[in-house]
């Protein structure tokens, strides 16, 4: 009798692990994967292509300008579609074969695609309230080497771009009014690869992987979430220059432009969705813009060498 | 289960460790295995889910920037990864961009797995026919905006076959430790039962009878050195054998904490215990030899109590058996437990056999009924039965018992069986009857004496008067022989009466010393010349020594002269020859006479008879029929006995003398008289036999 019931426990507890040793099944899809089909990458349609100067990562300008385009393709009714040119150099070339549009870059890109028959309509109000930017030289907080823009002689210098204004332009200048010169740095690099190089260059400099590093004047407030900004130290600050300007390409049918205009400029801090929009893409407003306010600038890049063909 | 019990008891354990081995295996390697497997599953999910998630992230720039190139990369990267089968991304409209598919892209793929929006990873199984794949699709979602799909595919052929690899190696790791199991098992098997081996042995030995051997280890230390105790008349000094804490009665500062002799727990704080004491096999040999010893003392003291038992059951069975009485109990259900020599002999069944049997198994059915009968009423009632009983045994011959049949009671006063006690009083009968006989004897004798004293005087005056009136008439005239006649009659009819006076004791008699011898040959002498003109031939064989004896010489003379007479009546016309033989005893103090024939005989039946008043066998007139009742009386008036036996013995030589007829078979009478006063059977006086 004792065998038996023993037997019967055994049995039962056998059966319960079994039970808990099952694991649901998933549910089943059958799929032939003999029916093959040919991809074809299909047409895009027809539309008026908006590109911002990649200088930061592509999910990041997709962020700014998705309420903007959004905003302009219901106001003016246009197809417009964003696209992300991976480099400087890309979007110039992209602006240079018809592929972008309407081009949002900084000044001394718009130099180059003014060059290349770009034309100026539209400049931003910066969130500080100007509508026009500096650069910043940044160093490590701890770095005791550098005091002063005369200590950066000799040590390790990160810009953003050869085509950045902020980033590179702006900071060469006031290197040069302190004397200095690209042969006085120990070494002299740029951000790599495509897309958040103004972040690329934070981190840089924080990692300690160089000794300075140039940005443009908000990028600090952009990375706050990424870094510690109290590792990070503003060695000094460019003048200011016009900000970043909306161009069309060559070519490019005014009447489109105008009505983009437009709408841009209807764009009012006041307006609560609008303020929304704006924020997003890191503006207050915009602003109508001509060639001839960029003429500082092209003065600066010509007195450095970056000029018209120049990086 | 029989074969199961039969197996040794190593080999037992060695099964019982195995199968709990196995059992643990079977129970826990489909348990463990499936918890891999889905643990392994769950894994793989989470390794596609993190595949997926990160290509989708990472496919946000290059879907924006529309980098086909960049995104063909990162599939093909992915694609290389192991187990992944294939890798694509889709657009938002759910177009194939890129793909790590070679020839054609399988169509089915698009509608098999839909992510939404909200989801970070959608996971389903695909079924390919030859393989299954589990398909991730993690949406790319850049500023809450979807702008296309990630889809990865991982081969569950490889998950299965990691799963197998566990299985098996688990299943490995079971047979080892399976294997390195059962040779522990097996040491440890071996220990125990080299151990119980050694208790059984010693079992086997106790069996056999060997109850000094031991089976558990002496001790590591004794008391009496680990306490330096010298109670020599402590039980455990110097008891190498036993451990002090099985002994009751030790004198160790523990054992006032001792209340019960099997109280061993206030030993258990003492050093001696705690150095000898061992685990629970210990404990059983040292119980098992502690047993062996008490049990050699009670085998001991049992063989005394047998013996002595055996002793007394030896004597009892001798009381028993001497006893010529018949006894024998039954129990309440009427059969015999016991019964002694003297019934089984009654029964004709051997004593070992009466036990267990029945009175009808041993007695006729109407002898068994009637005592079945008695002895039921004596067990229902509880009284006593003492009767005398008349029986017949094989030869027909009158037996007499005396019954006692007592109920036997236990302590508690209940009946439990029945003593019955038959004694054969026979003999005590017939002096009974012998004694009546006497007494109505004497009665006669009185009477006969009485009218005897009566007729005397009459007599005498009949003869007195016959004898006159013979002188008065002529001789041979009729008148003068017809009072001859009557003289001659009344004479008979005086030697009747004196015969009878002198019977019944109404004589005096003078006794006084004289010679044995002389009064024999004196009766001799009277009737030998009577005797000889019958042919009768009186020969004696006289003691030398010439016995003095204290009598009434008249008296005795009497006795021998009936005596001759009786023998000289023995024979026929023919004659024959008496031998007379006088012998002195003197040890026992008795003169004896012994008068033999060589005559017909009496019959045995007669010889009881023959001192009997006016018994005869002789013809009417030849003989009164007192001549040896008289002589009996003589001689028990002088102490002493006298009695007949016939044949003659062969002690008795008669001569054979010419013209003798042939020897009948004789009668020889012996009369023994003591030497002094004293009655036969006392030894006579030394100094009055001088």
């Amino acid at each position: 009798m004792q065998l038996i019931r023993f037997a019967t426990i055994a049995l039962s507890l056998f059966a319960v692990l079994l039970l808990g040793a099952c694991s649901q099944e998933d549910s089943v899809v059958h799929v032939d994967m003999k029916k093959r089909a040919r991809v074809t990458a299909s047409k895009p349609a027809k539309s008026i292509t908006y590109a911002y100067l990649p200088q930061y990562s592509h999910t990041i300008s997709f962020k700014r300008h998705r309420k903007l385009l959004e905003y302009l393709r219901n106001e003016t009714g246009l197809p417009l579609r964003q696209i992300f040119p991976d480099t400087f150099d890309e979007h110039i070339k992209m602006v240079e074969r018809g592929e972008i549009d309407i081009s949002y870059t900084n000044p001394l890109i718009y130099i180059r695609l003014a060059e290349l028959g770009s034309r100026a309509f539209a400049r931003i109000i910066e969130p500080s309230g100007n509508p026009d930017f500096r650069g910043q030289i940044i160093v490590r907080r701890d770095n005791p080497l550098i005091k002063s823009l005369k200590d950066c002689r000799g040590k390790r210098w990160i810009a953003v771009d050869p085509g950045s204004a902020g980033g590179y332009l702006f900071p060469m200048g006031l290197f040069m009014e302190n004397g200095l010169s690209l042969s006085d740095f120990d070494e002299v690099a740029f951000a790599p690869g495509p897309g958040g190089k103004q972040e690329k260059v934070v981190l840089a400099v924080n990692a300690g992987a160089y000794d300075l590093g140039t940005i443009r004047k908000g990028t600090l407030d952009i990375v706050r979430n990424k870094t510690d900004l109290d590792q990070i130290r503003v060695l000094a600050e460019t003048r200011s220059y016009p900000g970043w300007v909306y161009s069309a390409r060559k070519g490019l049918d005014p009447a489109i432009v105008d009505r983009i205009a437009r709408a841009m400029f209807r764009l009012s801090m006041a307006d609560q969705r609008e303020a929304d929009i704006l924020r997003t893409a890191g503006v207050r407003g915009i602003i109508s813009a001509q060639d001839a306010d960029y003429n500082p600038v092209r003065q600066l890049a010509d007195r450095l060498g970056m000029g018209t063909g120049d990086k | 289960m029989r074969i199961f019990s039969r197996l040794r008891f190593r080999t037992k354990l060695n099964l019982g460790i195995t199968a709990i081995v196995v059992g643990m295996a079977v129970i826990l390697l489909p348990f463990v295995g499936n918890m891999t497997a889905s643990a392994l599953i769950k894994e793989n999910k989470q390794r596609g889910s993190a595949l997926a998630e990160s290509l989708a992230v990472r496919a946000v720039d290059p879907l924006l920037s529309q980098d086909y190139l960049r995104l063909r990369n990162m599939v093909d990267e992915t694609g290389d990864v192991g187990d992944v089968v294939y890798a694509f991304i889709q657009n938002r409209h759910g177009r194939v961009l890129t793909h790590t598919f070679h020839k054609g892209f399988p169509s089915d793929l698009i509608e098999a797995n839909h992510v939404k929006k909200d989801n970070r990873v959608r996971i389903q199984l695909l079924d390919t026919g030859t393989d299954r794949i589990y398909d991730f699709a993690a949406p790319v979602i850049v500023a809450d905006e979807r702008i296309g799909t990630v889809r990865i595919g991982l081969s569950k052929a490889r998950i299965n076959m990691t799963i197998n690899q566990l299985t098996t190696t688990l299943a490995g790791l079971f047979g080892g430790v399976l294997f390195l199991v059962t040779a522990l098992g097996t040491v440890f098997a071996r220990t125990v039962t080299k151990r119980l081996g050694t208790l059984r042995e010693h079992a086997e030995e106790m069996v056999k009878g060997n109850l000094d051997s031991t089976s558990a280890s002496p001790p590591a230390v004794h008391c009496w050195e680990a306490m330096n105790c010298e109670m020599t008349d402590c039980p455990a000094y110097k008891d190498t054998r036993r451990r002090c804490w099985y002994l009751a009665g030790t004198q160790c500062e523990y054992h006032g904490r001792k209340n019960r002799d099997d109280d061993t727990d206030s030993c258990h704080n003492c050093q001696v215990f705690q150095q000898n004491v061992g685990d629970e096999i210990q404990d059983l040999a040292e119980t098992f030899d502690l047993m062996a010893l008490t049990l050699k003392n009670h085998i001991q003291e049992l063989r005394e109590a047998e013996s002595n038992l055996t002793h007394q059951q030896s004597l009892m069975g001798t009381v028993l058996d001497v006893n010529p009485d018949r006894v024998s109990m039954v129990d309440t259900r009427m059969i015999y437990q016991a019964a002694n020599r003297a019934f089984a002999m009654s029964v004709g069944v051997p004593a070992a056999k009466i036990p267990g049997a029945t009175d009808f198994k041993l007695f006729p059915e109407d002898e068994a009924e009637s005592r079945n009968l008695e002895a039921r009423e004596v067990l229902r009632t509880g009284r006593r039965v003492d009767r005398q009983e008349r029986m017949e045994n094989e030869d027909g011959e009158e037996q007499w018992f005396h019954v006692v049949q007592i109920p036997v009671r236990d302590d508690k006063g209940l009946i439990t069986g029945l003593l019955r006690t038959d004694r054969d009083i026979t003999d005590i009968k017939v002096y009974e009857e012998q004694l009546i006989q006497a007494q109505k004897m004497e009665s006669v004798g009185k009477l006969a004496g009485g009218v005897a004293h009566e007729i005397n005087t009459p007599l005498g005056i009949i003869l007195g008067y016959a004898q006159l009136l013979q002188d008065d008439v002529e001789q041979n005239s009729q008148i003068h022989k017809d009072l001859a006649t009557i003289e001659k009659q009344t004479k008979v009819c005086r030697k009747i009466v004196a015969d009878l006076l002198g019977f019944s004791r109404q004589t005096e008699s003078a006794k006084r010393e004289m010679c044995f011898n002389n009064s024999v040959m004196e009766a001799a002498s009277l009737v030998k010349h009577a005797f000889s003109l019958d042919k009768v031939t009186i020969l004696s064989d006289l003691d030398d020594r010439f016995p003095i004896i204290y009598g009434d010489p008249e008296k005795l003379k009497q006795v021998w002269i009936n005596l001759l007479n009786n023998a000289k009546d023995a024979f026929a016309e023919e004659g024959g020859t008496i031998m007379l033989r006088t012998r002195l005893d003197t040890p026992k103090g008795i003169v004896s006479l012994q008068v033999a024939d060589t005559g017909s005989g009496i019959p045995s039946a007669n010889l009881k008879k023959i001192f009997d008043p006016f018994f005869s066998t002789k013809s009417v007139g030849k003989g009164t029929g007192l001549g040896l009742s008289v002589s009996f009386g003589i001689i028990e008036d002088h102490m002493g006995t006298i009695e007949a036996s016939s044949p003659v013995p062969d002690v008795f030589s008669f001569p054979q003398l010419p013209d003798m007829p042939p020897p009948g078979p004789g009668t020889v009478f012996t009369v023994r008289l003591p030497l002094d006063h004293c009655p036969v059977d006392q030894p006579a006086d030394p100094k009055n036999m001088e």
